[in-house]
C-alpha cells in the first residue's frame, strides 16, 4: 500500500513494494488482491475503528470485507458479499491497520466487482448507446429488474455529481428552486432513494472556472513557485468562495497558479463501485495533471478527498502513464503552504475578524496525516478560537449519507460530532471536506467554512 | 458381536482392515458395499499417516506421461471417476506444465506426446496465454501445456469413505492401534487393538481398553508402516519410506496447478488447495516413517525453486510446513538406489502365496489419486478368498456429500450466510449442506479465516467426539492464517455442554499444540507476527504462559532453554511427525528454526519499522 509521505522521492516510492497489482491487471475489477491478505494477522483493530460497524450490527466490518473476503476467493468467482455496498469508504480502517493491509484498495476493488456483477446489463446498455446501437441497448435493459436499475441509477447519479452539477449550474436559480422543492424531495425519496431530510447543496451563480476565466487566469507568473490547482467539482459548482480563497492566499505568497482541465477526482465513484466511471475520469485527470507535473508544477487540492484520490487511490487502482508521478506531487492546499511558507509567523501578527470555530477533521484528512493541521496552525491566531470536536466520523462519507436507506445510520454516526460541535464555543464549523461540511451544517444548522477562507481573512486584505 | 472378558473385549467380523488412510478407507467402503462385514482400525484419527500429509494433487497423469505411462493412464481414468463420485472433495483447477528458458525443448515435446499417448487432454499455450490463465506466472515462461490436473482434499475424501462404510454396516475404530496380530496354526485370524479411550467416538480422559477382533481375513493397509504389522506375524515387507516436504502458503497465488516441465526433480509443483497454495516437494529415503529430521533447508528450497515459476512466492507469507513419507515398495532384489526411480505402482502381497502365512494380504505403494482402483483390486482379491460374489460399484456410486448438488445459491436467503462463507461451506459440505446448515438456530462463524460456522462444527463433532483435530480435518477450522489463534478456543467451546470442562481443556490443548507444531518452520515475517500475537492473546486471556516453575509434573528442562541446540546436531530436531498432534512421547526439544532469518530481518525492517 502506498500512502505517500509528505515528500517521498520518486525512487523511495518505487522501491516500496514489488507487488503492484495495478501493473499486472488491466482492469481494476479483475484485480487479484488475495496476496494483500498476507499482511493481516486478524488483530481486528480495523473493526474497532469502523464507524459503520459501530452503528450497524449487520455490517460485518472491514476485516471481513477486506482480507478475509479476498482470501476466500477462488479463481474468478464472483461472490462478493452485498454488504460491501454498506461500507462508506471513509477509509478509517485503512489508516488504523497496524500491518499495512491494503484495505481501501480491497474495498474499492471488491465494490467495483460487485457492482459490475450486479448490473452488467446496464453497463452494456450504456456501451451500446455510446456506439449508437439503440436496439441492442434496449435488449440489455429488458433483463434488469427495476429495483436494481433504480438503485444503480441513483448511485450513478450521486457518483457523477459533476455531471448533474454541470447541468444545474447552467440554470442555477431554476435548479435551486426545483431541488429545494418539497415535492421534488418527496419524489426523490420515494422513487430514487434520496432522503427528503437532506437539502441539496445550492449551486453558485457563477462557477469558479467562469470566475477564473473572466479574471484572465493567473495574476502571478513565476518559474520557481508554481502549482496546478485541482479544485474538484464541489468548489467549482457550489463553493467557489473556497477556490477563490485558495487563489488569493497562494498569490499572496507569490505562487503561479494554473487550473488544468479536470473531471471529478473519482471519490464518489469509488464509494459506489462505479469503477468504469472512475477510470474514465482518472484518465483525463492524470493525463492533464501529469503534463503540469512534468513541467515542474506541484498539484494542490482544496478538498481532502480529492487529494486522497490522486495520492492513494489512483496508484492503487490504475496504471496510466504518469499515475505515480501525479501521486507523488500532489498535496493538500494547507499542507503545502505549511511545508513551504512560514505561516505561523504571519498568522501570529494577524488580527483577523472571523467567528470562533468548531473544527472537524475529515476521515480522509486523517489518512493523509493532516487531521491536526488546522488546529495546530490556527492556534497561532489569537483573534479566533478554534476547537477540535474530536476524532469521530461525520457520518456522511461523501454519498453514503445521501441514500435513504443509509440516512439514519449516517446521522447516528454523526451524532457524536454534532454533540461536540454544540459543546464547542464557536458556532461556526470548520472543515476541509465539502461533504463533511454538508453534514455538519445539516446536523447543527451552523455555517461551515474552509481553512483556506480563514487564511484568506487573516492574510489577504 | 462383542463380549466382555476380564482382559478386555472380544468381537468378530468378516474382514479387518488396518489403516485409516485413503487405501484403508477405500477398501473398507468397497467391501461394505459388497455386503461384507468389515471393521476398519486406525491408530490415530483418519488420515493420520501419509494421506494427511500428501500434496493434494489429483493427478491427470501428465506427471507420469513420460516415465510411467501405465500409471498415467490409470490416473486420468481415476481422475474422471473422482470428479464424479467425490465432487465435494475435488476442485477441477486444471494444471499447467510450464517450460522455463533453461528447460529442455525435447522433454517438453516428449511430455506433450506422452500425454497424447495416454489420452490425457493436453493443450499447448503460448507464454501470453499461460499468463492470461495465471497472471502471477513468471514472465520468463516460454510456453506451457494445459492438462486436467486437479486438487483433492484427502481429509474429506477419507471421512466420506468411512461414513459410507458405516452406512453400509461397517465399523470404524480410530485411536485404536493394532498391537498384535492373532496368529493360530500359521494363519492370521484377527488383531488385537488398544482403544485409547474405549471403543466408539474418542472422548478425552475416558479409560482405554484392549479388544481382540477375530476375523476371517485381515488387510494390512498401513502404508509406510506395513512392515511393522508384518513383523507381528514374522513377515518381512520391504517398504522403503521416502520423505517429502510441503510448504503451505497463506493465500492462493495461483488457481491452477503449476508444474515445472522438466524431468523429475525437487520443488517443481504448486497446488492450489482450498484457500491456500501448497509447494512441494522432495523425495528422500528415510529409515523410519515416524522419526526423521524435518529440516529448514528443505523449506527454503521449496520457496527458492518455486519462486522461479511464481515470483510472488519469494516474499509471500508461509503459514506452515509438513512432511510426509511415501510408502514405496520394492520387490526383493530390485536394488534401486534413487528413491525417485522406485515405481509408483502399488503391490498386492498375499502372504499365503508369498510367505505361506494365510489370512492376510498387505497392500503397499500407489498414490492417492488411484486409491479407488487399488481398493477395487484388493476387494476383488479378498472376496475371492472369502467366496463372496459382490460386484464393485464404487466407480458409480457417489460418496456421501457428492450426490447431486450445486454451489450456486442465494446463501443469505437459504442459510443466512454471507456469500463467501456460504459458498465455502457448501463447497465443503456438498449435498449435506442443507441438512447441516439449515438448523433454524443462530449460526455464527467460528473460524473466520476458513469461513466455518458453528453448525458445521457441531455436525463434525457429532462424528469426531472430543478429538478437535478430527473436527479440524472435516471442516478446515483453524487451518487458515491465524492457525487457530483466534478460533481454537471457540471450537473447543462447541464441545460444551456435552462434555465437561476438563475434557474440553484437554481437547483444546491438543489442537493448539498441533497447530503450533506445523508453524515452527514458518516463523519469520508475517507468520512470526501472527504467532506472537496468538501467544500474547492466549497468554493474557487463557493463562497459557502459566508459570512453568509452579508446574509439578513433569519438571522443566532448563538446560534445553539455556544451552541452545547442541553443536553438531543443528537442524536435526527430530520430532514425531503426526498429523493430529497425537500425544508427544519423545520429550524432544523444538527445532531451533533458525533458517531464513536473514530474510525475516529484512522484512521486519521494511514493514514494521523497529517494532
Ligand atoms: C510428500 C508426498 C506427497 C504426495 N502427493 C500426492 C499427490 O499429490 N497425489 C497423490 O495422488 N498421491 C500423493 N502422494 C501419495 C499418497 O499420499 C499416498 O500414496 C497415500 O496417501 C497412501 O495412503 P495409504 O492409506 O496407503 O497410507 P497412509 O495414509 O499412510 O495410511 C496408513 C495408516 O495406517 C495407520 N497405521 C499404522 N500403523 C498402524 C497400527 N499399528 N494400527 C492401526 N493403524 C496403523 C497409520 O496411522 C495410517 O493412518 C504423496 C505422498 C507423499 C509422501
Ligand atoms: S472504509 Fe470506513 S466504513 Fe468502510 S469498512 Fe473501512 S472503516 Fe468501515
Ligand atoms: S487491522 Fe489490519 S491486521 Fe488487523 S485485522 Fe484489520 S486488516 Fe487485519
Amino acid at each position: 500500500m502506498s500512502t505517500p509521505e509528505s515528500d517521498p522521492t520518486p525512487e523511495e516510492h518505487e522501491s516500496e513494494t514489488d507487488f503492484d497489482p495495478a501493473g499486472v491487471f488491466e482492469d481494476p475489477t479483475e484485480m487479484d488482491l488475495r496476496p494483500g491478505a498476507d499482511s493481516c494477522y486478524k488483530c481486528s483493530t480495523c473493526d474497532t475503528s469502523c464507524p459503520v460497524a459501530e452503528v450497524d450490527d449487520d455490517f460485518p466490518g472491514p476485516k471481513f470485507q477486506g482480507p478475509e473476503q479476498w482470501r476466500l476467493k477462488q479463481g474468478d468467482d464472483q461472490d462478493i458479499d452485498p454488504s460491501i455496498t454498506d461500507c462508506s469508504n471513509c477509509m478509517r480502517c485503512d489508516n488504523a491497520c497496524p500491518s499495512s493491509v491494503p484495505l481501501s484498495q480491497m474495498h474499492n476493488t471488491a465494490r467495483g466487482e460487485y457492482v459490475e456483477g450486479q448490473a452488467p446489463s446496464l453497463w452494456n446498455a450504456e456501451d451500446s448507446l455510446a456506439e449508437g446501437e439503440y436496439r441492442e441497448a434496449l435488449t440489455y435493459l429488458r433483463d434488469v429488474p427495476s429495483e436494481v436499475s433504480i438503485e444503480f441509477l441513483r448511485n450513478r447519479v450521486l457518483s457523477n455529481y459533476g455531471t448533474l452539477a454541470g447541468l444545474g449550474s447552467k440554470v442555477p436559480r431554476l435548479a435551486n428552486l426545483v431541488m429545494g422543492n418539497r415535492i421534488t424531495s418527496w419524489a426523490n425519496d420515494r422513487f430514487f432513494g434520496i432522503p427528503s431530510e437532506r437539502d441539496f447543496p445550492e449551486f453558485a451563480d457563477r462557477t469558479f472556472r467562469e470566475w477564473w476565466r473572466e479574471r484572465g487566469g493567473p495574476k502571478v507568473e513565476r518559474e520557481d513557485k508554481r502549482v496546478a490547482y485541482f479544485h474538484g467539482d464541489y468548489s467549482n459548482y457550489n463553493t467557489p468562495e473556497v477556490a477563490k480563497a485558495m487563489v488569493r492566499v497562494y498569490e499572496h505568497f507569490g505562487y503561479e497558479i494554473r487550473v488544468p482541465t479536470q473531471r471529478c477526482s473519482g471519490t464518489p465513484m469509488f464509494a459506489n463501485g462505479m469503477l468504469r466511471d472512475a477510470r474514465r475520469a482518472a484518465a483525463v485527470n492524470i493525463t492533464n495533471l501529469s503534463e503540469f507535473v512534468d513541467r515542474g508544477y506541484d498539484v494542490i487540492a482544496s478538498c481532502t478527498s480529492c487529494s486522497m484520490a490522486l495520492r492513494q487511490e489512483y496508484p492503487e487502482l490504475f496504471d496510466f502513464e504518469g499515475t505515480r508521478e501525479v501521486s507523488i506531487h500532489t498535496y493538500e492546499a494547507l499542507e503545502y503552504l505549511r511545508i513551504h511558507e512560514d505561516l505561523e509567523e504571519e498568522l501570529g501578527e494577524s488580527k483577523a475578524d472571523f467567528p470562533d470555530l468548531a473544527y472537524h477533521a475529515p476521515c480522509h484528512a486523517r489518512n493523509q496525516g493532516l487531521d491536526r493541521q488546522a488546529i495546530e496552525l490556527f492556534g497561532e491566531l489569537d483573534s479566533v478560537a478554534v476547537e477540535d470536536v474530536g476524532d469521530s466520523c461525520s457520518g456522511i462519507s461523501g454519498t453514503y449519507g445521501w441514500k435513504s436507506e443509509k440516512y439514519e445510520k449516517s446521522m447516528e454516526i454523526g451524532g457524536e460530532m454534532f454533540e461536540h460541535m454544540k459543546d464547542a464555543q464557536g458556532e461556526t464549523g470548520l472543515t476541509e471536506c465539502p461533504t463533511c461540511a454538508m453534514q455538519m451544517g445539516h446536523g447543527t444548522g451552523y455555517d461551515i467554512r474552509h481553512p483556506l477562507e480563514v487564511l484568506e481573512a487573516a492574510l489577504v486584505d | 458381536m462383542s463380549v466382555h472378558t476380564s482382559s478386555g473385549t472380544e468381537s468378530d467380523t468378516e474382514v479387518v482392515v488396518i489403516g485409516g488412510g485413503s487405501t484403508g478407507c477405500g477398501i473398507a467402503r468397497d467391501l461394505a458395499m459388497r455386503g461384507v462385514e468389515v471393521t476398519l482400525v486406525e491408530k490415530g484419527n483418519l488420515t493420520h499417516g501419509t494421506t494427511g500429509r500428501m500434496h493434494g494433487l489429483l493427478h491427470s497423469g501428465a506427471r507420469y506421461a513420460v516415465s510411467d505411462q501405465e500409471s498415467a493412464r490409470e490416473c486420468i481414468t481415476e481422475t474422471r471417476v473422482l470428479e464424479d463420485i467425490a465432487s465435494h472433495c475435488v476442485e477441477e483447477t486444471g494444471g499447467l506444465f510450464v517450460q522455463l528458458e533453461e528447460d529442455d525443448d525435447a522433454y517438453y515435446e516428449e511430455k506433450l506426446q506422452g500425454c497424447r499417448d495416454c489420452d490425457i487432454p493436453a493443450e499447448e499455450l503460448t507464454a501470453e496465454q499461460a499468463r492470461e490463465v495465471e497472471p502471477y506466472l513468471t514472465n520468463e515462461a516460454q510456453r506451457a501445456i494445459r492438462v486436467p490436473d486437479g486438487a483433492i482434499d484427502p481429509f474429506r475424501l477419507c471421512v466420506a469413505n468411512a461414513a459410507d462404510t458405516e452406512r453400509h454396516g461397517g465399523r470404524i475404530e480410530t485411536h485404536a492401534p493394532v498391537t498384535d496380530l492373532l496368529v493360530e496354526d500359521g494363519e492370521v485370524v484377527g488383531v488385537e487393538i488398544q482403544h485409547e479411550s474405549g471403543p466408539g467416538k474418542r472422548v478425552h480422559g475416558k479409560e482405554g481398553e484392549t479388544e481382540e477382533i477375530r476375523a476371517e481375513y485381515v488387510v494390512n493397509a498401513t502404508g509406510a508402516w506395513a512392515g511393522r504389522i508384518g513383523e507381528m506375524a514374522g513377515l518381512d515387507i520391504e517398504v522403503r519410506p521416502s520423505k517429502g516436504v510441503m510448504v503451505v502458503m497463506n493465500v492462493r497465488q495461483v488457481d491452477t496447478v503449476i508444474n515445472r516441465c522438466k524431468p523429475k526433480g525437487d520443488a517443481d509443483i504448486v497446488v492450489p488447495h482450498e484457500t491456500t497454495c501448497i509447494l512441494g516437494t522432495t523425495d528422500e529415503e528415510v529409515s523410519d516413517p515416524e522419526e526423521y529430521p524435518e529440516e529448514q533447508w528443505e523449506v527454503d528450497l521449496m520457496i527458492d525453486e518455486l519462486s522461479k515459476l511464481v515470483p510472488l512466492l519469494e516474499d509471500a507469507r508461509t503459514i506452515r510446513s509438513y512432511w510426509g513419507v511415501r510408502p514405496l515398495y520394492e520387490p526383493p532384489d530390485t536394488g534401486t538406489t534413487d528413491p525417485t526411480d522406485i515405481s509408483r505402482q502399488f503391490f498386492l502381497l498375499d502372504h499365503a502365496d508369498r510367505d505361506g502365512v494365510a489370512g492376510m494380504t498387505s497392500i503397499v505403494g500407489g498414490k492417492l489419486t488411484t486409491y479407488r482402483l487399488m481398493a477395487e483390486e484388493i476387494s476383488n482379491h479378498v472376496c475371492e478368498q472369502l467366496g463372496v460374489e459382490g460386484e464393485c460399484t464404487t466407480a458409480e456410486e457417489p460418496l456421501p456429500g457428492s450426490e447431486d448438488f450445486s454451489v450456486l445459491r442465494d446463501y443469505m436467503e437459504e442459510f443466512g450466510l454471507r456469500s463467501p462463507i456460504g459458498k465455502r461451506s457448501v463447497q465443503r459440505l456438498g449435498s449435506k449442506a442443507e441438512e447441516v446448515l439449515k438448523t433454524g438456530e443462530r449460526n455464527p462463524v467460528v473460524c473466520t479465516c476458513e469461513a466455518v460456522t458453528s453448525a458445521e462444527l457441531r455436525d463434525a463433532i457429532s462424528h469426531a467426539g472430543t478429538d478437535l483435530n478430527a473436527t479440524r480435518i472435516r471442516t478446515r477450522a483453524s487451518m487458515g492464517n491465524c492457525q487457530g489463534g483466534f478460533c481454537c478456543h471457540r471450537m473447543a467451546a462447541e464441545l460444551s455442554p456435552a462434555y465437561d470442562e476438563r475434557v474440553v481443556r484437554d481437547s483444546l490443548d491438543e489442537l493448539y499444540q498441533e497447530r503450533f507444531k506445523g508453524q515452527r518452520h514458518a516463523l519469520w515475517g508475517e507468520q512470526l507476527s501472527q504467532a506472537m500475537l496468538n501467544h500474547a492473546l492466549h497468554a493474557t486471556t487463557m493463562n497459557r504462559d502459566r508459570d512453568p516453575a509452579r508446574k509439578e509434573e513433569p519438571g522443566i528442562e532448563y538446560g534445553a532453554f539455556d544451552a541452545g541446540p547442541s553443536p553438531g546436531v543443528s537442524g536435526d530436531g527430530s520430532t514425531r511427525a503426526t498429523a493430529d498432534g497425537g500425544v508427544r512421547s519423545d520429550g524432544g526439544t523444538p527445532d531451533s528454526g533458525a533458517g531464513r532469518s536473514g530474510k525475516s530481518a529484512k522484512k521486519r525492517e521494511g514493514e514494521h519499522g523497529d517494532q
